[in-house]
């Protein structure tokens, strides 16, 4: 295997154009450019605005225009009916046009203060009225009270008709070029929201072309990235460690797919290293047992043999021996002893390998086997043991399920408290999908500390004097459940008995 | 001479009284409203506020010049009203048309003290007078004189039929018109035909009036194309041209204001006048050219 790339170096941070300020400058750009259509719209608009307020403007200017050029006929006219007439009534309009007609002048030079040409125009107008009042209309009426004769001598020489004639010339100058300008404001205006319009448009355009830009570059370079390197994480996830993303770009989707890699490299790295000391660990199990099955095995025939001489030795030499015969009695405990101990050692190693013979049973027929295999000793031990009757059917082998339910059960009735009779309780449970089978005593019980302990091989709480055996039982029962897929412990507390729990299969899975 | 003593009291007077008005008149006569001269319809007194205009005008006094503003009726009317400061006006026309004296005159110099007193009755100041005299006269043509034997007014009488006289409107109502020549002539064939001042020459050329009423400086009567009938009876009085000016006005800008107006009105004599008439009634030249080179002659400009 190839040693890998180190993953800080992969997954160092690229500074040339990470995707934040790629990100960040392509909002910030479709922000100038929106904001630069909104400016742009409200100028327009602003100016549409003012445009068709000013050519508004304009006719109220036309409007006072003629306003202002009727009181001056109302006042000339009158004038005249008065200086031919000398009745006062017909001063009457004059009068109240004489009165009006500075506000109106006023009124008009404001209207059109916005093109200093035409104010200059309104006040020139402003003033030849200002003369026509004061040096014609007002002497007039006064010289008509005084001197009426004198009055209508002046009146033929139609100077106020003249006066009023260059007004009204001035007055049609600044009319034609108002008008002038009302078209030209017109047209503005028009071409103003015109182009208002077009600028909306065009910017709504503008507007969503960026969106749909800035999207397609985020599906792109963000979304399809991010999508590659999802999709590599479930394989991973899934099992598939060979699961690999492109890492070419130099952002931070470029360190994303990197630190994926890097990840994915010392996953599997691990994993390889794991299978290997597993199979390891297998082989020299395996060994193990090889090992301790065919040293078992060739133990025996050397142990018989000595068993055998011992027997030969008491047969025909037992009157020669006299006390001899307790140290021949000696050799043959001893070699019973160790016989068991090879037995025991031979089941334990061939526990949980080979074929498990898988049939339905009824659990309670298990248990049954193993209770009439235990019968002398629950008989010795004044026993009681009570079988519930709801056990499950199970989907086990035979000959091992037994041989765990007569080990489980004969610990029980073997490690009781001197003079209480062992009282054993057996029964089965759901754990999950399994059936958990339980058998309950009321002997000593341990420390829960030892509960783990007492499940590896040849391990004993006690002396083997005050419960006689090898200390192999559960480890082959743990080898047994597990073999079955299941489990098995204790939960005890010393002084007051233990409950053995185990799991099998049920019929139906 | 008296009038020119009248005029220096009038103005030591002023002095005196004004006196602590006359440095200021001096230093803010610019910030000051302008004053506002105007004159009558026809182009002697277009010529007349010109050259007073230029003359205030180069003096530093602001000036407003209302032109062509119509009869004595009418202006005079305007200026009681407040509408002008000034105008200069005919001594003869004043006291005839205006304060109404039926009488002529002994002199020039009595008319002149008789318009003084009554514009000073009303709150105006009459200045001094031109030594110009522009009177209003009736003018034949030579055929129309040789006709009808025709020397003075007198004669029109025994003219047959109507005498058309072309003039002003207000000849209708005037003392110096029909009224004052049925009064001192007995001429009651006449009958006045309205035309602008200056159409009158070319009505009496086309022979649509018979006689016309002129004004003695009138450029046109140079040439002696017209004949002038004689005024034995005076009914047209001498006509010296005096400014008349409110009194606001005088105390307004001080005496240096009078004394200018008065320096220019001195300078204005009678060959002057016609030299500018017919400059501009027969040679068409432009009224406030012809005032600022008169000015610029008399060192006023």
């Amino acid at each position: 295997m190839t040693r890998a790339p180190q993953g800080s170096r992969l997954v160092r941070r690229t500074l040339r154009t990470p995707i934040t300020t790629r990100v960040l400058l392509l909002s910030a750009t479709a922000s100038v450019l929106i904001g630069a259509v909104m400016v742009v719209l409200i100028v327009a608009v602003t100016a549409q605005r003012n445009a068709a307020r000013s050519a508004f403007r304009s006719q109220e200017a036309l409007a006072a225009g003629n306003q202002l050029e009727k009181s001056l006929i109302t006042i000339e006219n009158g004038v005249r009916g008065y200086v031919a007439s000398g009745r006062e009534k017909f001063l009457d309009p004059a009068n109240e046009a004489l009165t009006s007609y500075p506000g109106e002048v006023r009124r008009l030079i404001s209207l059109v203060d916005d093109d200093p040409g035409q104010q200059a125009r309104a006040r020139d107008i402003g003033g030849e009225i200002d003369d026509y009042v004061t040096l014609w209309a007002r002497p007039l009426i006064g010289l008509a009270r005084t001197r009426p004769a004198a009055a209508r001598s002046v009146v033929i020489t139609n100077g106020g008709r003249e006066r009023l004639d260059t007004i009204q010339r001035d007055f049609a100058s600044l009319f034609a070029r108002e008008r002038v300008v009302i078209n030209a404001r017109e047209d503005r205006a028009e071409m103003g929201s015109a182009r208002a319009i077009a600028i909306g448009v065009g910017g709504l355009a503008l507007v969503l072309l960026v969106a749909a830009g800035v999207t397609l570059y985020l599906r792109r370079s963000v979304v399809r990235p991010v999508v590659t390197v999802a999709d590599a994480t479930g394989r991973l996830a899934g099992g598939d460690l060979s699961a690999r993303v492109p890492a070419r770009r130099h952002d931070e989707l470029g360190d994303l797919a990197r630190g994926f890699n890097a990840m994915a490299d010392s996953l599997q790295r691990s994993r390889d290293q794991l299978e290997h000391s597993n199979a390891e660990l297998k082989r020299s199990n395996a060994e193990l047992d090889q090992f301790a099955s065919v040293t078992s095995h060739d133990l025996q025939a050397p142990l018989t043999t000595i068993s055998m001489y011992a027997e030969l030795i008491e047969r025909r030499h037992a009157a020669d021996l006299n006390g001899g015969m307790a140290l021949v009695d000696g050799i043959r405990g001893a070699t019973q002893e160790a016989r068991t101990l090879i037995r025991d050692l031979l089941e334990y190693s061939r526990a949980g390998r080979g074929e498990l013979a898988l049939e339905e049973v009824d659990a309670r027929e298990l248990v049954a086997r193993a209770l009439e295999a235990l019968a002398g000793p629950i008989e010795a031990a004044h026993a009681h043991v009570n079988v519930r009757a709801d056990l499950p059917v199970v989907r086990v082998d035979r000959a091992g399920v037994c041989r765990v339910l007569q080990n489980l059960i004969g610990n029980a009735v073997k490690f009781s408290v001197a003079g209480r009779p062992p009282e054993v309780e057996i029964g089965a449970g759901r754990d999950g999908d399994m059936w958990r089978l339980w058998i309950r005593d009321n002997g000593i019980g341990m420390d829960p500390k030892d509960a783990e302990r007492i499940f590896e091989p040849f391990k004993r709480l006690h002396g083997e004097e005050a419960y006689p055996g090898t200390g192999i039982g559960l480890a082959i029962c743990e080898r047994i459940v597990a073999q079955h897929g299941g489990r098995i412990w204790v939960t005890s507390r010393l002084g007051e008995g233990s409950e053995f729990s185990f799991t099998l299969p049920g019929a139906e899975a | 001479m008296r009038l020119a003593a009248l005029a220096v009291a009038a103005l030591l007077a002023l002095a005196g009284c004004g006196g602590s008005d006359a440095p200021k008149a001096s230093t803010t006569a610019a910030a000051k409203p302008p004053l506002r001269i105007g004159t009558k319809n026809f182009p002697e007194q277009f010529l007349l506020g010109e050259i007073y205009k230029q003359a205030l005008e180069a003096r530093g006094f602001p000036v407003e010049l209302k032109a062509n503003i119509g009869s004595s009726e009418i202006i005079h009317q305007a200026l009681t009203d407040g509408a002008l400061d000034m105008y200069p006006e005919y001594v003869g026309v004043l006291l005839s048309e205006v304060a109404n004296v039926r009488a002529r005159p002994r002199s020039p110099d009595a008319a002149y003290r008789r318009a003084q007193a009554f514009e000073a009755a009303r709150g105006f100041a009459l200045l001094a007078p031109s030594p110009f005299s522009d009177q209003n006269a009736l003018a034949v043509t030579p055929a129309y004189a040789r006709r009808h034997h025709l020397r003075d007014i007198q004669d029109l009488k025994s003219v047959a039929g109507t005498v058309r006289i072309g003039a002003p409107p207000e000849f209708q109502t005037r003392f110096e018109g029909l009224v004052g020549l049925a009064q001192l002539y007995g001429l009651h064939n006449a009958k006045a035909r309205a035309l602008a001042i200056g159409r009158q020459y070319a009505a009496l050329d086309s022979g649509r009036v018979d006689v016309a009423a002129v004004f003695t400086t009138d450029g046109q009567l140079a040439n002696g194309r017209y004949v002038i009938l004689r005024d034995p009876r005076g009914v047209f009085g001498t006509q010296h041209v005096a400014p008349i000016i409110s009194r606001t006005a005088l105390s307004r800008y001080g005496p240096r204001l009078r004394a200018i107006i008065d320096s220019v009105s001195r300078r204005l004599t009678a060959p002057a006048m016609q030299r500018m008439n017919a400059q501009v009634q027969i040679d068409r030249r432009a009224t406030a050219d012809v005032a600022g080179e008169f000015l610029r002659g008399q060192g006023l400009k």
